[in-house]
């Protein structure tokens, strides 16, 4: 596993210039789509093949939202909150979510299948609230939408 | 005048060289642009605070003044002449203030804090806030010598950009983002860097304090001492805090062309040795269950008595951790009094390197830097290495081989003087630095050479003089007193001393005494006594018992380096060098240096052990808990590449082992090390062989 990760790495890190940390960001989401999360001994991993520390492998992670540091169920739940959304009621539709899956944002369901949580905004302010549901949009998501939405899931 | 420019700030006409900051062109001016985040020494401005915010005519919104360079003809108006700039400088400080607890009665800054001050000068008086301030858990351990506190954090990045652009170990990260924004490590482990009690100066409020300095003093009950560092070869300028007689923290006292203001951790955070458990106070004398304390006058009878019966052969091995004038004065009464010439000097450095004397700070201005050391450069004298890195990222090539053609731009570093003196007239370089392995071997030499010129005894020793801790822990000075009737030992620690020597007499810190230092560039440096030390002066008693034998010794430092200084540094006095020494100028080159043998590399299967002497190690580091941390005696560096072929990645645990014997170390990759080698510290388990084995 490790040295597939390694290598496929280092391809990516040819094609930027050396001595730089463009490699970074795509060499984390190989990291992720391997591992599913970025654990610390996955960072470890980036790290080693970049020739960085840990450390600003985990200060670029947690910068973004799409990079997870918990291990994640099986479907990703992300409700965007930022100043449009709320204005749709992106509260109240995160709140819907939080009932129906038993947990807050940022945290898995309890049969760890469903991931929910709150994400910047997705580009959508026309069609809020949005809801990224394994990355694909649902538009115009309203509190009472949440049930089907998480049925679908299970 | 086209490489200058002229500007208006708050109607004051001012003309700077092109290319000067608005902060430092206003101080020109006599006006202060008030910063948090701006450092100049940690690269470009960042304008995290906005604490600087100017108005300049001709732009909509105010602007962060760190940012910018000043222009022709600009014209900018600093709170004092803008109120739009006030109200901005204003609302900045309410908003860094928001979530910034009121605990500077209780903060170690408070007093000598820069958000404090400026709040003052520049900030509300008040606080529109009602609601209750974010807290955080306070404080966390940043690692044992520094303590984090989130809540006081106003993220100027000035030490995360440390981190990243200073001493490059890229250890120390922000996390997370915007408001949610927080200073850290990878997984919390502790920030362990050579250079990282740097940060806690750096800080501009409480955030990251000394957790050997907390609620220890308050800015306006401590006394500071300006003095130089004493435990490497660079010769750190630094400041002593003292309150009531004891030292409480040290910190660095820019000198910019030795350390530009930064110190290493060893620097920093040891001064507790002075209080070490097993600190000599009084004469010893070994009896049968021990040393037992002795009376100074019994003390100085013993000495004489000893050294009597020595005579001429008589040697004295020198640590290089003494002042000069000490080891002045050991040498005239050794060499004068009984004409005792047998020395073991930790250094020797051929005068040819003269020639290629310069400032510490030009390091940075190379254009190729050659390093022929088999320590990191960072082990042995840590602040050279961040002249190194800075060099590197203003280009600098860094080469590691001895090149083969001639290189009069190359900057030479190597821990080799014999072999430097000769390849810097080799390769016809601009400079070369010799790292010395001791803090002031180059002056305890001159000292000693100063004190008289007759030669050594043929004879065996019968008596042999232990100068120091270091001394007494080197092997080859232990084999040495070992064969001798009697050993005399000079010492801080008693541990040191145990099993070795019959009189013990005791010795004092670098922090305890007035006297000079000659570091690695040749630079003649004054230490100040910041407290009193536990016990006499060696001047003093060596004075007495020179006496004793007809010498005369000053036992006063400044008298001891007129003497020295008449005799080898050209007469310049004590109050000469001042509290930043200048640099005497280069020697001109001279006849040509033999070319030294070549050192003959053994191979064979397996990887190359190579030994080295960490920073943090040695009698005055092994007496400081809060360091322990630090100490890299579990860990063995590999090359890059070797640890790949084993698949070792950087902190996994692996097994080293040699015919049979092994061990668990911590894998570090050192991107320096030659491929087929390993390090592992002096320090590390013996048993292993010069070539090893290591997996997974």
């Amino acid at each position: 596993m490790g040295v597939a990760l390694f290598e496929k790495i280092q391809e990516i890190r040819a094609i930027y210039p050396e001595g730089t940390q463009s490699a970074l960001l795509p060499a984390l989401r190989l990291a992720q789509e391997e591992y599913g999360w970025l654990s610390p001994d996955a960072l470890r991993e980036v790290a080693d093949a970049l020739d960085v520390t840990p450390a600003v492998c985990k200060s670029v992670a947690s910068f973004y939202d799409q990079f997870h540091l918990e291990p994640v169920g099986e479907h990703l739940v992300e409700v965007c909150t930022n100043v449009s959304c709320a204005l749709y009621g992106a509260q109240q539709v995160l709140e819907a979510f939080q009932d129906e899956l038993g947990c807050r944002a940022g945290e898995t369901s309890d049969d760890g299948k469903v991931t929910l949580s709150t994400i910047e905004c997705l580009g959508g302010c026309g069609w809020g609230t949005i809801v990224a549901v394994d990355h694909h949009y649902r538009t115009g998501v309203k509190p009472e939408d949440a049930a089907a939405i998480v049925k679908e899931l299970s | 005048m086209t490489d200058h420019v002229t500007l208006t700030i708050d109607e004051r006409t001012v003309t700077v060289p092109k290319g000067t900051g608005l902060v430092e062109t206003a101080q020109a001016a006599g006006i202060e642009i008030p910063v948090f985040c701006y450092e100049p020494r940690l690269g470009p401005p960042v304008g995290a605070c906005r604490m600087c915010l100017v108005e300049i005519e001709g732009m909509p919104k105010l602007q962060a003044g760190c940012t910018l360079t000043a222009q022709e003809g600009m014209v900018v108006r600093t709170a004092r002449t803008s109120p739009l700039a006030s109200e901005g400088q204003n609302s900045t400080l309410e908003f860094i203030l928001v979530n910034h607890p009121l605990d500077c009665p209780v903060c170690d800054k408070g007093g000598e804090c820069p958000l404090q001050d400026l709040t003052f000068r520049y900030g509300p008086g008040n606080t529109r806030m009602t609601f209750d301030k974010r807290t955080q858990e306070k404080p966390i351990p940043l690692s044992p010598t520094i303590a984090l506190d989130r809540e006081r954090c106003i993220l100027c990045y000035r030490c995360t950009r440390f981190s990243e652009s200073v001493s490059e170990d890229n250890d120390l990260v922000p996390l997370n983002r915007g408001a949610n924004t927080v200073i850290g490590t990878f997984e919390d482990q502790p920030y362990r860097s050579r250079f990282s009690g740097n940060v806690v100066e750096l800080c501009p409020v409480g955030a990251l304090t000394s957790t050997q300095y907390r609620f220890e003093a308050r800015p306006w009950d401590i006394q500071e001492s300006p003095s130089v560092c004493g435990l490497c070869p660079v010769g750190c300028n630094i400041s002593a805090t003292t309150r009531e007689g004891k030292v409480k923290r040290i910190q660095s006292r820019n000198h910019p062309q030795i350390d530009e203001g930064w110190l290493c951790d060893k620097g920093r955070f040891t001064y507790g040795h002075l209080t070490a458990a097993d600190r000599i106070k009084t004469p010893l004398l070994k009896g049968e269950a021990g040393f037992e304390p002795l009376e100074w006058d019994d003390a100085l009878d013993q000495a004489e008595t000893l050294l009597r019966a020595g005579g001429d052969t008589v040697v004295t091995a020198f640590s290089g951790t003494e002042s000069t004038e000490q080891a002045y004065a050991l040498g005239r009464l050794l060499r004068a009094g009984l004409g005792a010439n047998g020395a073991v000097l930790p250094e020797e450095i051929p005068t040819a390197l003269d020639a290629y004397r310069a400032p510490l700070s030009s390091i940075r201005d190379a254009t190729t830097i050659v390093i022929l050391t088999r320590d990191l450069v960072a082990d042995r004298a840590p602040i050279v290495d961040l002249w190194v890195k800075a060099a590197r990222r203003n280009g600098a090539t860094i080469l590691t081989e001895i090149p083969e053609e001639k290189l009069e731009d190359a900057v030479l570093i190597s821990d080799n003087a014999a072999h430097a003196a000769w390849l810097a007239q080799d390769i016809d370089a601009k400079s070369a630095f010799y790292l010395p392995r001791t803090p002031n071997g180059r002056g305890v030499a001159d000292a000693w050479s100063a004190a008289g010129d007759g030669e050594a005894s043929n004879e065996e020793p019968r008596v042999v003089i232990v100068s120091g801790d270091d001394a007494a822990a080197d092997p080859a000075v232990r084999a040495l007193a070992a064969g001798a009737d009697f050993v005399i030992g000079i010492g801080l620690f008693q541990e040191s001393f145990e099993g070795l020597a019959d009189l013990v007499l005791p010795a004092t810190s670098y922090l305890e005494r007035d006297g000079t230092t000659v570091n690695l560039e040749g630079r003649v440096q004054r230490q100040r006594r910041a407290v009193i030390a536990p016990c006499p002066d060696e001047l003093a008693w060596i004075s007495k018992l020179a006496e004793r034998f007809e010498v005369e010794v000053s036992p006063h430092a400044s008298l001891a380096f007129e003497e020295i200084s008449g005799r080898i540094y050209g007469g310049v006095s004590f109050a000469e060098i001042g509290e930043q020494a200048p640099l005497p100028p280069a020697a001109e080159k001279g006849a040509p240096v033999p070319a030294p043998k070549p050192v003959q590399v053994p191979v064979a299967d397996g990887l190359r052990v190579i030994r080295y002497r960490p920073l943090f190690s040695g009698p005055v580091v092994d007496r400081v808990p809060e360091v322990e941390f630090q100490k890299a005696d579990h860990e063995v560096g590999m090359n890059p590449a070797d640890a790949r072929e084993r698949g070792v990645i950087d902190g996994d645990m692996v097994t080293v082992n040699s015919r049979g014997n092994f061990h668990r170390f911590k894998a570090r990759i050192v991107r320096d090390l030659p491929a087929g080698t390993v390090r592992l510290s002096t320090y590390a388990e013996g048993d292993l062989t010069e070539f090893v084995a290591v997996r997974k």
